[in-house]
């Protein structure tokens, strides 16, 4: 083995060189914290659904404010009832029944409008990206339609079109093509009759949240609201005296799954040094094999050559 | 029995056998189902629905294939960082294998996008979200062919060209070359840092995707046990490349480079094994290996699959045998494949009643994209000199000087 010894030198030089680097940066990386707060005047929703009657007069006002075609699929054709939310539905009341039959409760379905949603951490090109109030828009003129977001999002929200040449990405975007010209709050809170989903600031709706929680202890699941916490907190909240993860709504820890991948990206890129600092290492050492290659080639060269009596 | 590979060779066969038109006809036909598929929408050529958004495509031709196409990665560390010098004669072959598979894994990219007129944008920084896994695989996997695998492949072409028999060319050829070796470092450099990036980043993919990926899987060393695979696939592809090659147009038998590679591999994929099993044990969840579920059962044929063959290699006389190494390569080739296509596919666990199956349209065209990677392997070693031949066996052209050197 020709193992020379100044390349161990090097290659070990090298190492101590990225380590005490990535000791060094160790510490500014935890001062320097991964989680994202709510925006000061972030806007979400706030649902009840103890207060949800079922009546499913959000569904068309939402198809109406946003322009999408009812989908009528399973009620062929006579009126709108689609199978889950869809390229043509962003927002969707289930009902959960339990298997005894007792226990039941509504659910209104549509993006949660993460504090630090995965589908904006994924997503290549800022097309998904968050708005001056914290909604989570999506942008046409940027979306590639990798579907990375579909992969991302751990409330299966963005819906493809999978039939169209030129498909978009749908999901709830709180309106926000509509609020500040328009209307003050989304079609959904507008026509809900016993105000079952409400909109405003984030932290009101908390605050009633709790409000609520504790004017009827032991009423609501947990005592708990949906969201305040879970995968880094969402602007949309939920309320209901039935188990979260039985309505469809993951149980999830206080952090963001982004923020997971940024820690450990963080931890192996230190900020795009550790790729540089390992090539320039790389560079030193194959420069010196390339040399030492061409060296060789040349000798087998000369060998071949004397052995046959040849000079060139 | 040993015949020491020393040149490489370009083969002097009829290029339109009848396994190449075979292989030609699946590509072409998949060409002509992509070009309908731009035209038509995801939804009529594929099984991908709203709860699988992602399938064979990227799951199988970029995620699982591109690790297999690490070869010429994996190699060339040997080659060039461990200083490995008997590996020079089948670098060719590693560099073209990885040319060929990630080229088509680029394709079946392009045919994925929903949206490919945007991907326009990616020609201005300002629009890249630097925090998103996926846009660092995008980036670095198009640099890294466009810019290092390129230039890996550049010296059978640049032979070619010199061969030409105009004066012109010939001059051209070796001024290029010329630059080539004084750059050499720097593009090589660039081909060891581009794939530890991407090939571990398409790992962190997965890890943004949470619970959604079951905890058999699921875990934040996904970056390291990617990137640790595609090394083991990689070499396991140059290998079984090579001992196909050698037995179609018996190009001799190189135990040292053949054995060395596999024993190489083979602890590389004990010491994954190890790392995998820390890991899970280290999350608490060895256990649900166990518990004999879809998910268990399809952990632990792969790692059956992954464990026998990287054990059974380490015997040198089963090394020695052609047929059984080539059968136990096979073998963690495709246990590996499974590890590397799993976490995107079987073990992803969207919410509500979703299945994903792919549809016979979108089988042929994954089928299609891997054989227009062997039709274009087939095509290149027959106008290249490319695969390594043993001295007795150089009945073909061989490389010449100063090409020789790459």
């Amino acid at each position: 083995m020709d193992v020379n010894r100044r390349d161990v030198l090097k290659v070990l030089l090298g190492g101590t060189a990225v380590t005490a680097i990535a000791g060094s940066t160790a510490h500014v990386a935890k001062a320097a914290p991964e989680t994202v707060q709510p925006l000061e005047d972030a806007v979400g929703l706030l649902y009840d659904a103890t207060k949800c009657i079922g009546c499913r007069a959000c569904m068309p006002a939402c198809q109406n404010a946003n322009g999408l075609v009812p989908d009528r699929g399973l009620s062929h054709g006579l009126y709108m009832q689609p199978n889950n939310l869809n390229s043509q539905t962003k927002n969707l009341i289930k009902l959960y029944v339990a298997e005894d039959g007792h226990e039941r409760s509504f659910m209104k379905q549509q993006c949660m409008h993460c504090v630090d949603p995965a589908c904006v951490s994924g997503c290549p090109m800022q097309a998904l990206h968050k708005e001056p109030k914290g909604v989570v828009g999506w942008d046409s003129g940027l979306c590639i339609g990798c579907r990375y977001c579909q992969i991302a999002c751990p409330f299966n929200i963005p819906k493809f079109e999978w039939y169209r040449v030129n498909p978009k990405i749908v999901k709830c975007e709180l309106c926000r093509h509509l609020i500040g010209t328009t209307e003050t709050q989304p079609a959904c809170t507008k026509v809900c009759p016993t105000h079952a989903v409400i909109y405003g600031k984030r932290s009101d709706l908390l605050a009633e949240a709790h409000r609520r929680i504790k004017e009827k202890p032991g009423y609501y699941f947990e005592d708990r609201v949906y969201g305040e916490t879970e995968g880094g907190g969402t602007q949309c909240l939920v309320l209901s005296r039935v188990d979260y993860t039985k309505l469809g709504l993951p149980k999830m820890g206080p952090e963001s799954n982004a923020s997971r991948v940024r820690r450990v990206t963080n931890v192996i890129y230190q900020g795009f040094l550790t790729p540089v600092v390992i090539y320039g290492g790389l560079v030193a050492v194959v420069r010196d094999r390339w040399k030492e290659h061409l060296q060789h080639v040349e000798d087998e060269r000369n060998e071949d050559n004397d052995s046959k009596g040849m000079h060139v | 029995m040993s015949e020491k590979w020393e040149q490489c060779v370009r083969l002097k066969e009829p290029l339109l056998t009848k396994p190449f038109k075979f292989f030609l006809g699946l590509a072409g036909f998949a060409l002509v189902l992509v070009a309908l598929r731009e035209v038509s929408g995801l939804g009529y050529v594929t099984g991908l629905n709203d709860g699988y958004a992602w399938g064979l495509f990227k799951n199988w031709n970029v995620t699982a294939l591109t690790a297999l196409g690490s070869g010429g990665y994996a190699v060339a560390v040997m080659a060039w960082i461990f200083n490995e010098r008997k590996f020079h004669p089948i670098m060719r072959t590693a560099v073209l294998t990885s040319l060929v598979g990630y080229g088509t894994g680029m394709l079946a990219l392009g045919a994925d996008v929903g949206r490919p007129w945007n991907f326009i944008h990616i020609i201005n920084p300002k629009t890249w979200n630097h925090h998103s896994v996926l846009l660092e695989v995008a980036v670095c996997m198009t640099a890294y062919v466009i810019l290092a695998l390129n230039f890996e492949n550049m010296p059978p072409f640049l032979e070619r060209m010199y061969q030409s028999g105009d004066p012109q060319r010939s001059k051209r050829a070796l001024q290029i070359f010329h630059y080539m070796q004084k750059s050499f470092p720097f593009w090589i450099a660039l081909a060891f840092v581009l794939p530890s990036m991407h090939q571990s980043s398409l790992g962190s993919l997965m890890f943004l995707a949470g619970d959604r990926v079951h905890p058999l899987w699921q875990s934040a060393r996904l970056p390291l046990f990617y990137l640790l695979m595609a090394y083991v696939l990689g070499f396991a592809c140059v290998l079984l490349v090579l001992i196909l090659s050698t037995y179609a147009w018996d190009l001799g038998w190189d135990e040292e480079i053949l054995g060395r590679l596999a024993i190489v591999m083979s602890w590389l994929t004990l010491f994954w094994l190890v790392l995998q099993f820390v890991d899970l044990a280290y999350r608490g969840v060895f256990e649900l290996a166990f518990t004999f579920d879809r998910y268990s059962i399809v952990f632990l044929v792969e790692t059956v699959l992954i464990l026998v063959p990287a054990l059974a290699l380490q015997s040198a006389s089963l090394r020695e045998k052609p047929a059984h190494l080539f059968r136990l390569t096979l073998t963690l080739t495709i246990g590996g494949l499974l590890y590397r296509f799993t976490p995107t596919s079987i073990a992803f666990m969207p919410l509500g009643n979703y299945t994903y199956f792919p549809s016979v349209i979108e089988i042929l065209m994954s089928v299609g994209f891997t054989a227009l990677a062997v039709v274009v392997f087939l095509y290149a070693v027959k106008r290249f000199a490319i695969l390594p031949a043993s001295a007795g066996k150089i009945a073909a052209e061989a490389a010449i000087r100063p090409f020789d050197t790459l």
